[in-house]
């Protein structure tokens, strides 16, 4: 079955992506996520270039950002979505390791939405997945332009 | 003065008419004129114009009366008044003589009394300028030096009597700090210059002056002569070279420092991302395992992938922990006014959720305002705080307490008591180390970086920590705060 693609979800890391997508499948959500491997895939996604030239124009309902990617990294791409007339209504949450404050000041100074520290703890991390994902993809009204719910 | 004066003429003229008389008594004639002429002369040289004019009337009418017949009246033949005239023409001219004279020499002596006190005006002029220490000379436009005072004496170490005459350049051997010419241009079209020289004292030693020189003209402007003044500048001089060297020295430093800063950052920054990832696969992983062969897994198989997630969580702590006492050194102090008192509540609600069931006996001194980052500070008193109340947790009543012991304008000293199970003094320099801990795991958790924290925090406060205890009796940590303002 094709990811619906409500939930764009950027990250390298395919351990990472995997505990991500066991802990949004608790939900249902699984089958709503897109996985770009890195900041270069994640803004081919959403300027429908390469793998995603032909897909629905319609932007995410939520883009999870993971900040250390290969190519473009995270604050780069949170940086291009925020200055795009086009995209920066979408809901960015950042879903990072580190704890770094300069980090979390430069997300929020670039209009990140919410800043999330993977917690190490797996339940903890479950539990923060599983809440992202509600909120964002269930919970909150996406934008205009949006994937809708089917 | 005027009766003397006038005395002078009266008796001159009297004297003049005796001897005219004695000297026609023995058939000498004609000598008066001469006579009372001669009388004229003296009263007006040291009489004055008065006297001389009195001279003049009594010598004529002396001379009308016993000379000029007829004899004793003071009648005269007009036959003989061109004779008179001609005797009062010439006494005229020779008391406008002595007139003159006396006022040359009334001239000359005031020119003198203004002399002297110009002479008495400058010598101590001369003498004030010989009580500075500076140095000071006078050349003049020929370059020779014409005036040095007591200051350059002192300090050159040529006397007045060497120095004059001779030109400062080949006396003091000067190096200019450029061409002569350029310092002459400037010094001729603003009348000054300054700069620094270098001198070369009586001894050969080599020194350093700040010179100003001042150039004096006459009426007409021309150029006449150049006052010099300097003081030594020698010391202050290798003291700047010496700054100047240790600034360098100093930014050298601080860039290499800065550079390590930053390696710092990058390193804390990669452990903080790439080492809590795998540990955080460790855990999900053998936490989706036990859960999806829950049914499969023995129980020695399950507890096995209890300590799997234990260990993760411990090394995750670890890191955690390991960060924030890094980020410590590499942080900015945020220095402003912070309650002591204030602090140590917070500390203490913080550390008392943890603590929540247990019987604790707290007691809070009153402590002062202080100045410092406040962050940090409260960091360091939670690190304490929370030490006391794990470590008395085998205690069925735990007392805590919280004080100051010395409160001095320029530092404080803290401390945090606790009846627990204390520590041997014998390892009290392995307490602010890090991963340093003198109890097992088991007895009391701990990462082993708290009281590293503290020691740090505390050192950037300029301040020093150390403990008190003993086994089972309980510890008491100190740290002193010293008064730091601004940058640390």
């Amino acid at each position: 079955m094709e990811a619906l693609g409500r939930i764009l979800l950027v990250e390298d890391d395919p351990k990472d992506v995997e505990l991500t997508l066991t802990a949004l499948d608790e939900y249902n959500l699984a089958n709503e996520v897109v996985v770009a491997g890195d900041g270069e895939q994640a803004l081919d996604f959403l300027y429908y270039r390469g793998n995603f030239m032909r897909r629905a124009r319609e932007n995410p309902a939520v883009l999870l950002l993971d900040l250390k990617l290969p190519k473009v990294d995270g604050l780069e791409v949170l940086k291009q979505i925020k200055g795009d007339e086009n995209l920066k209504m979408i809901p960015v949450v950042v879903l990072t390791s580190s704890h770094e404050e300069k980090d979390m000041v430069a997300s929020y100074e670039l209009g990140v939405n919410a800043y999330v520290v993977k917690p190490v703890d797996f339940h903890e991390f479950v539990n923060a997945i599983k809440e992202l994902g509600v909120f964002w993809a269930v919970i909150n009204e996406p934008p205009p332009g949006s994937i809708r719910k089917k | 003065m005027h009766l003397q004066r006038y005395g002078l003429a009266v008796l001159s003229v009297a004297v003049a008419l005796g001897a005219a008389l004695l000297l026609q008594h023995f058939q000498f004639r004609d000598a008066a004129v001469p006579l009372l002429l001669f009388a004229g002369a003296v009263s007006s040289w040291y009489g004055g114009q008065g006297p001389a004019v009195l001279t003049v009337l009594l010598s004529l009418m002396g001379f009308a009366y016993f000379f000029v017949p007829p004899i004793y009246s003071l009648r005269v033949a007009p036959s003989e008044l061109p004779y008179f005239i001609i005797f009062a023409s010439f006494t005229s001219l020779i008391t406008w003589f002595a007139t003159i004279r006396r006022r040359v020499e009334a001239d000359l002596r005031q020119a003198r009394d203004k002399l002297e006190i110009e002479v008495a005006q400058r010598t101590q002029q001369a003498s004030l300028l010989d009580l500075t220490h500076d140095t000071i000379f006078v050349r003049d436009i020929n370059g020779v030096i014409t005036y040095w005072n007591r200051g350059a004496e002192e300090f050159y170490g040529w006397t007045q009597k060497e120095a004059i005459g001779k030109r400062p350049a080949d006396l003091l051997h000067t190096v200019f700090p450029k061409p002569f010419e350029e310092i002459w241009d400037e010094l001729r079209q603003t009348d000054r210059w300054e700069g620094e020289l270098t001198h070369t004292k009586a001894d050969g030693v080599q020194v350093i002056v700040a010179s100003r020189w001042s150039l004096q003209r006459d009426q007409q402007r021309r150029p006449v002569a150049i006052l010099e003044t300097g003081n030594d500048i020698t010391a202050r001089k290798s003291w700047e070279e010496e700054m100047q060297a240790l600034n360098q020295e100093l930014a050298k430093r601080s860039i290499a420092l800065e550079a390590t800063n930053k390696e710092l950052e990058a390193f804390a920054y990669s452990i903080s991302h790439d080492l809590r990832a795998p540990l955080r696969h460790t855990a999900g992983f053998a936490e989706l395992l036990s859960k999806s062969a829950a049914s499969s897994l023995n129980e020695k198989s399950q507890r096995y992938l209890a300590m799997i997630l234990e260990a993760a969580k411990r090394m995750g702590n670890l890191i955690d922990d390991l960060l924030a006492f890094s980020r410590i050194s590499r942080a900015e102090a945020h220095n402003s006014a912070v309650s002591l008192q204030q602090l140590v509540q917070e500390a203490v609600a913080e550390v008392r959720q943890d603590a929540k069931g247990r019987k604790i006996v707290w007691k809070i001194d009153p402590l002062p305002e202080w100045y410092g980052d406040r962050s940090m500070l409260r960091l360091a008193l939670v690190n304490l705080i929370s030490n006391a109340v794990k470590f008395s947790r085998t205690r069925t009543q735990a007392k805590i307490e919280i004080g100051c012991t010395e409160h001095k304008s320029d530092h404080v000293v803290l401390f945090v008591r606790d009846n627990g199970v204390g520590f041997d003094m014998k390892y009290s320099n392995k307490l602010f180390g890090v991963f340093q801990r003198l109890h097992p795991q088991e007895a009391f958790e701990g990462t082993g970086i708290g009281l590293a924290t503290v020691q740090r925090i505390v050192h950037r406060h300029g301040g020093r920590v150390w403990a008190e205890g003993a086994v089972n009796g309980g510890a008491t940590f100190y740290f002193s705060l010293s008064k730091i303002t601004g940058a640390n």
